[in-house]
């Protein structure tokens, strides 16, 4: 029978490659590890040639075959360029540089023959690394890149580490060493370092692919939103939470309507143009809620508050302006993490008296010939109603009854609308969700001659128990509608809230199907999920209020922590090059000190020379104990004995195996030994 | 003078060179400290300040903190790798071997035995000899913990005679390339360049009479002074000539009796018409072959005699005399 001896497993092969094989599938596996994260985000194209490189790379590594010319790479790097060009428009800007980048680091590794030729791969691994977090900054991410960075270290320290085939868990763990070292130095340059502004503007291409209410609304947008789990707020309430019916989070109020789209009374408003509006004369009571919105960015204007805000959200640097419609908005819209502070009141009253109470005509307008059998709708109601067109209350109750009673039911998925909306919602579908209910209903108000508007927002949320904060998700997006009523001015009504009671105040969803861990999970244990799902989120929070929201704000408290009266970003600076200081001084005198520590033996004979020098007696720099004691007995005879025993003895703590003296006791006996006089 | 019209940067850096080499102290055991330990940042170091400088700007520009912490935490590795950088060399120990004789134009190999007293590794320590030409002849070694390792260089002398061993370099860059660490070290040793043996030198000389005797049974043909006879059980080993015996299948042995009528003296005087050094060349490539032959030669140079005699030492003797001489 024969024997067969076992096959070798992939990892003994792996194992038995020769070092440049293996050192290059390395950090083609690293490449790809750096890529991989933002393949969402590439077009189809680039993806796949940059994993077809790769792949071709490992394969020309493991066969050991040559690899190809230059024309390939020219080739390829042209078609690269143009197909950039063609996806992108252009080969400028964030989005064209990622893919031009991620091409060009997979094509370089077909450029990279010797290890020491891999520098340019490095750099380019590096800089991918950074084009990650275009798109995400999470906790998530922050780990990849942390394993990224640390593989490319790995490559790079095994490249200089010439001899043999050295493990590359050694280079591992020096890149360990050195990024845990490195860390001290990160933390102080992140925290001192002074934020500047961007260099040149915001970047137009900065937000792309980040989710957020809309400045306008087409039936149908926020549709894309509810079925979001992501979060868009975060709250945290100093003292008591209103009540859940009463967590409306004002967003975009949209008054214009085409017919098709809802948009803004003034489709660009800047801080020139708000002033000129009429204020809405707001009047609040009740107690004030104060609270902390953290706001994930959405590139847009406006900062989400609680209805009603009086007065502006505050937040260092942040410029905060009304619209006129009670939202408020910044100068900048929110690029990164935007964290404010904001006192609202749950009671108001908004438009009631002055000059606001005079209604501008556009809340009262509809496009002409829309939706014809709304405003039959609404010249009925306006019949039916005991008081006629006079008791505009009644009006609107009545509205609200007949959504209530009407047979009509909220749905996520209520198909596609036609042109004239409103006459879909109320005839002939009677279903859909917030923006269809709220559209159709602000359509009738206007039929009945009542001014109307709808206003976006978020409305509901959720307290994670885990770190107290309120999360507020894109799924809790919502419209509504304002009526304004002589008296009372703009009262705040949710038609959806008729039709679908579960919707407004208990906070109960339409939720999304869930994955299929998440359902399994679900299933075994309904708390465990939530609980986990908290947890995540609240680790996931601290990420965000101390790392991604640390600001020059944050940065100037720090100062002030340290005893400055007012700080400012040269103060900043001033730290930062005095901790810089410190620590080259420290490292000097380190240095100095390290200089001078020699070998303590080395330093006793030293002096020992020093001193037989002085005494007249030929010592050459170089002499050991023992030509010294032979120089002192030639020079003093028996008056040197003692000095040259010592010196014997001496040398034995040096050299002999079993040393008679400890060195500290010659140390010691230096002092009181019997030194010749210096030579007169 | 020519070198400097015509490239003064490299002819001023030359000078500079060799008037700071002049300055090092010559020893042939280095204990690498701040002192002569030197450091400056390598081109794909430069490469790396201008990336941290692009990632820098465009974490300002999109605002990305954990772009500002990548950059950072870089930033830091690239400051703890020059520390790194500089430990590797400094504190090692260099002990350079004496240095075996060599021909001229053959590589004289030098062997230098590092220190290391760290319990950490050293790693990528590289040696060469600081020439025009050391970019690739670079020796690269790791020195382990608490051990030692043995690198070996060469250099090619050119002239016989005792030459000074050129200064030595070594330096590393682990663990990431952006700084070059190195050191230049005078070793104080020296080496002995024998002259390089004639290629195709004639014929050994004519034996000489030994002076005193009687040339009784004279040799007809000249050069019979290696006169050999068949092996005779009980001759000495030391007396086969083992490459005649190679040649013929036979064993055949030295007559001694002819070695001692007969005396090969290598002269100076009679080495052909030759200019000095190529007497000296063609007495090497003697001196070489009286010895693979096993003969007893004397060598006479102007000043100087050596009696005859053989064996490596002798050898050695005679070689050192025409290297010096």
């Amino acid at each position: 029978m024969l024997t067969r001896t076992a096959p070798a497993s992939p990892l003994d092969r792996l194992k038995a490659l020769p070092r440049d094989a293996r050192d290059t599938l390395f950090l083609l596996v690293v490449i790809g590890w750096v890529v991989l994260p933002q393949v969402g985000q590439l077009p189809w194209w680039c993806t796949l040639l940059a994993a077809a490189l790769l792949v071709w790379r490992g394969v020309l590594a493991l066969k050991a075959a040559p690899l190809p010319g230059g024309r390939w790479v020219l080739g390829l790097l042209v078609l690269t360029v143009a197909a950039t060009y063609a996806s992108h428009r252009t080969l400028l800007g964030r989005d064209a540089g990622v893919t031009l980048i991620v091409v060009l680091l997979a094509l370089k590794t077909l450029e990279m023959r010797a290890r020491r030729d891999a520098f340019v791969v490095f750099f380019l691994g590096f800089f991918t690394m950074l084009t990650n977090f275009f798109f995400s900054q999470s906790l998530a991410t922050a780990a990849a890149m942390l394993v990224g960075l640390l593989g490319l270290l790995t490559a790079l320290v095994n490249a200089h580490m010439p001899v043999g085939r050295p493990p590359l868990a050694q280079a591992a763990r020096t890149a360990g060493w050195m990024a845990l070292l490195g860390a001290p130095v990160m933390a102080v340059l992140f925290m001192l370092f002074p934020r500047i502004a961007p260099l040149w503007g915001i970047p137009a291409d900065g937000l792309t692919g980040r989710s957020g209410l809309s400045s306008t609304m087409r039936v149908g947008n926020v549709a894309q939103l509810a079925l979001e789990e992501g979060i868009a707020l975060r709250i945290r309430f100093e003292g008591a939470v209103p009540l859940p019916t009463d967590l409306y989070f004002r967003g975009p109020v949209l008054s214009q309507f085409d017919g098709r789209e809802w948009r803004p009374l003034l489709p660009r408003m800047t801080p020139g143009t708000a002033s000129l509006m009429p204020p809405d004369g707001l009047e609040v009571g009740g107690e004030a809620v104060r609270y902390t919105v953290t706001m994930e960015p959405n590139n847009r204007p406006w900062l989400i508050v609680l209805d009603a805000a009086s007065s502006p959200p505050s937040a260092p640097g942040l410029d905060a302006f009304t619209g006129g419609e009670l939202q408020w908005m910044t100068t900048r819209p929110a690029i990164d993490l935007l964290r404010y502070t904001v006192t609202s009141h749950v009671q108001y009253r908004a438009g009631a008296r002055g000059r606001s109470a005079v209604v501008a005509p556009q809340y009262r307008e509809l496009p002409p010939g829309t939706n014809p059998r709304t405003l039959q709708l609404a010249t009925d109601l306006v019949r039916r109603a005991p008081a006629g067109a006079a008791d505009k209350p009644a009006l609107v109750r009545a509205a609200l009854d007949l959504l209530r009673t009407g047979g009509y039911t909220y749905t996520l998925d209520p198909g596609l609308y036609g042109d004239d909306t409103a006459d879909e919602f109320w005839f002939d579908r009677k279903q859909g969700f917030c923006e269809h209910i709220a559209s159709a209903f602000v359509v009738l108000m206007r039929g009945m001659d009542i001014p109307a508007r709808i206003v976006t927002g978020y409305q509901g949320g959720e307290l994670n128990g885990v770190d107290g904060y309120w999360v507020v998700r894109n799924s809790d997006a919502h419209a509504w509608a304002e009526v304004w009523l002589a008296g009372r001015g703009w009262v705040r009504v949710d038609p959806t809230a008729s039709v679908a009671p579960g919707r407004v105040g208990s906070l109960a969803r339409l939720r999304p199907a869930q994955n299929a861990f998440a359902s399994a999970l679900g299933n075994v244990s309904p708390g465990l999920l939530a609980s986990v799902r908290q947890a995540w989120e609240a680790v996931n929070n601290g990420w965000n209020q101390w790392v991604l929201n640390y600001t020059q704000s944050k940065q100037l408290d720090l100062l002030k922590n340290l005893g400055f009266k007012s700080p400012s970003w040269q103060d900043l600076s001033l730290v930062l090059i005095g901790i810089t200081v410190a620590v080259t001084l420290a490292a000097i005198a380190w240095a100095k000190w390290e200089r001078s520590r020699q070998d303590p033996w080395l330093r006793l004979l030293a002096r020992v020379r020093q001193r037989l020098q002085q005494a007249g007696v030929a010592v050459g720099p170089t002499s050991g104990p023992r030509q010294m004691a032979a120089a002192v007995t030639a020079r003093f005879g028996a008056e040197g004995q003692a000095l040259a025993d010592w010196l014997l003895r001496l040398e034995a703590q040096r050299y002999a195996r079993h040393a008679p003296a400890a060195l500290p006791a010659l140390q010691r006996e230096f002092h009181r030994l019997p030194w010749p006089t210096p030579a007169a | 003078m020519i070198a400097g019209v015509l490239n003064p940067v490299a002819f001023a850096r030359q000078r500079f060179r060799s008037w700071w080499q002049a300055r090092l102290p010559l020893s042939d055991t280095t204990t690498l400290t701040q002192r002569n330990v030197y450091i400056l940042p390598t081109r794909p170091g430069l490469m790396l300040v201008a990336t941290l400088l692009v990632l820098l700007v465009a974490s300002i520009n999109y605002q990305l903190n954990l772009g500002y912490l990548l950059t950072f935490l870089l930033a830091g590795c690239a400051v703890v790798g020059m520390h790194v950088c500089h430990a590797t060399l400094r504190g090692l120990t260099m002990n350079l071997a004496p240095p075996e004789p060599v021909f001229a134009g053959q590589n004289a190999p030098l062997r230098i035995v590092l220190t290391n007293d760290r319990k950490a590794t050293r790693y990528g320590i590289g040696l060469a000899v600081l020439d025009e030409t050391h970019e690739d002849h670079w020796s690269w070694t790791d020195v382990p913990g608490l051990g030692t390792a043995t690198v070996s260089v060469a250099f090619q002398p050119t002239r016989r005679g005792l030459h000074r061993i050129p200064p030595l370099t070594a330096e590393t860059r682990f663990p990431l390339g952006t700084f070059r660490v190195w050191t230049v070290w005078r070793p104080a040793a020296q080496v002995l360049v024998y002259p390089q043996p004639e290629r195709m030198p004639p014929p050994l000389p004519e034996g000489e009479p030994r002076s005193g005797t009687v040339g009784t049974a004279r040799v007809a043909l000249a050069g019979e002074f290696d006169g050999v006879r068949a092996y005779r059980r009980g001759d000495p080993m030391k007396l086969v000539v083992w490459k005649k015996a190679a040649k013929s299948d036979e064993l055949v042995s030295r007559d001694a009796q002819q070695a001692q009528r007969r005396e090969l003296w290598l002269d100076f005087s009679r080495a052909g018409p030759l200019d000095a050094d190529g007497r000296v060349a063609r007495l090497a490539a003697w001196v070489l072959q009286a010895e693979k032959l096993g003969l007893d030669y004397g060598l006479r140079l102007p000043g100087q005699q050596i009696q005859p005699d053989t064996g490596e030492a002798h050898k050695r003797r005679c070689l050192e005399a025409l290297a010096l001489c």
